[in-house]
């Protein structure tokens, strides 16, 4: 299956309706820009393979 | 004499043998704040009536012959995100700066204060904790006492330059990725980053309740183990705090470094760097004889973890706020809390995860080592207004990615403290010494030894 490329300023312009946002056309291309850099590096993250019993770290303790 | 160029034990025995009284630290330390603030733009407020009152009292006790608290007539300050009584909180931001005043000091401040120190003020900071550079587009940026052209660093930029410039002794900042660190770094400054719920940050404005910590920037080793002696204790106000009992630190600092195991991380920590800060580390490993490179796998997707994870509850703490009044925000910011907000939950979880993850994987190697050498950041301070710095052949943003190498360390909770050494080029940069979770005692005895060996120092820049 070839990878997808998720559409990010189609989510972004979902998500600002969801939050009932009201921003202009630089602040959504600053937002999209930030968002497509969280979401490089959030794609290896996603794809890293978790044992399926690990927890999440909840209140941390060290 | 500038009382904040002494070491926090010479001061109290010059106290103690009637050599200076509290009210001449205090309207010495005022005076000098006043003169030599405007160059490096640390305080965004100096409570002068406070510290006067707080000599006053200490004065009295001295009189009348009650012993003197540890920390007596020391001066400090700290970031703007402390709750200090009478004051608004600022966190950084314009959008707080008409918030109510504080009703009490945050627990920290209410510890030194009980410790005889004297608050001169609080100071300047990333507008949220949210970057590494304090440039404050509302508050200005604050300078580099080593070159007023260059960034402190950030977060906690005005608690690095106040004491960098020797204005106070030590003062208070936070880490949430690494911003005790990064601006010990590029201020030349030793700086501690406890283990993740050691200390107290109950009247401390949040910024990522996962990751926060908080702790003592100082000029010292000395200094800054008295400062976190000071700071410990329970707080039943802190649902983060570890219960861990308290270890005081400061006497361990002269034990020799025999049995103490150090190794240098390697790979992604040698690869996101340049090469005065590799040249930092190979001095302080060749200086603690360090025998082994340790590597900690998947160092990198820690970085993203601890940055999704920041960016996805700062995010959300702001999110009322981004909706009602974004004008009020910092503009160099705005945007990137407001992505931060609208990060999928399967990202923010599966980040959760990875940090139990990384912990299982990292913490063993402990039974080997003792203390990791890793430098504090990439590269030394950048001019003020730079936008990006080429590390690894990579256009990386400053105000991002400064932190990349405390990032996985604080992510995983682990106590570190970050030492200064001098690049060829005479700008500071910082080591991280990093030890298994609550033995911040060796970090602190592995930076003592530094210290002494003279390969990390913290003179006070004269800006006069």
């Amino acid at each position: 299956m070839p990878p997808i490329t998720p559409d990010w300023a189609a989510y972004v312009a979902q998500m600002e309706q969801v939050l009932a946002l009201e921003l202009d056309d630089a602040r959504r291309q600053e937002l999209l820009t930030q968002f497509s850099r969280i979401a490089a590096m959030a794609a290896p993250l996603m794809a890293f393979p978790l044992d399926d019993r690990l927890e999440v770290a909840g209140v941390y303790q060290a | 004499m500038n009382p904040a160029l002494l070491s926090i034990s010479d001061l109290r025995k010059a106290l103690a043998a009637g050599e200076l009284s509290a009210g001449e630290v205090t309207e010495y330390s005022l005076a000098l704040i006043e003169r030599q603030n405007p160059a490096i733009n640390a305080w965004t407020q100096i409570t002068g009536q406070r510290m006067r009152e707080e000599a006053g009292r200490l004065d009295r006790q001295r009189r009348e012959g009650s012993p003197l608290p540890p920390l007596a007539a020391v001066p400090f300050a700290v970031k703007n995100l402390f709750d200090v009584a009478g004051f608004p909180t600022l966190a950084g931001a314009r959008l707080f700066q008409n918030r109510p005043a504080a009703q009490v000091d945050a627990w920290a401040v209410r510890q030194l204060s009980a410790s005889g120190a004297l608050l001169s003020g609080m100071l300047n900071m990333d507008a949220y904790a949210y970057g590494f550079t304090t440039e404050n587009s509302h508050f200005g940026a604050t300078r580099n006492p080593h070159d007023l052209s260059r960034i402190a660093g950030g977060s906690s930029g005005g608690s690095a330059a106040a004491v960098a410039a020797g204005l106070v002794n030590f003062s208070l900042g936070s880490d949430t990725n690494g911003s005790i660190r990064v601006p010990a770094s590029l201020c030349g400054i030793f700086g501690l980053k406890p283990t993740f719920g050691r200390l107290s940050r109950s009247g401390s404005h949040p910024f990522v309740g996962s990751l926060d910590h908080i702790g003592p920037l100082a000029r010292s080793t000395a200094d800054l183990a008295q400062v976190y002696d000071a700071l410990q204790g329970h707080d039943p106000a802190d649902g983060f705090q570890a219960s861990q009992p308290t270890q005081a630190v400061s006497a361990l600092l002269e034990q020799d470094l025999g049995g103490l195991r150090v190794g240098v991380l390697g790979g992604y920590f040698q690869q996101w760097c340049d090469d005065n800060a590799r040249a930092a580390v190979a001095q302080a490993a060749q200086a603690l004889n360090a025998s082994q490179e340790v590597t900690l796998a998947d160092a990198e997707l820690a970085r993203t973890s601890a940055f999704i994870i920041s960016a996805s509850e700062g995010g959300n703490a702001y999110l009322p706020a981004l909706r009602s009044s974004p004008q009020s925000f910092e503009p160099l910011s705005r945007e990137r809390l407001l992505a931060g907000a609208m990060i999928p939950a399967a990202w923010y979880v599966q980040a959760q995860r990875m940090r139990r993850h990384f912990q299982q994987q990292v913490l063993p190697l402990f039974a080997g080592v003792d203390v990791l050498i890793a430098p504090a950041t990439p590269t030394s301070a950048t001019p003020i207004g730079q936008q990006s710095m080429r590390i690894n052949g990579v256009d990386l943003p400053i105000r991002a990615s400064m932190g990349m190498l405390a990032q996985p360390i604080s992510f995983l909770g682990l106590p570190v403290v970050s030492v200064p050494l001098r690049t060829a080029g005479g700008l500071p940069i910082g080591v991280q010494l990093i030890a298994a979770p609550f033995r911040e005692d060796a970090c602190l005895r592995a930076a003592a030894a530094l210290e002494r060996l003279g390969i990390a120092q913290a003179p006070a820049v004269n800006l006069e």
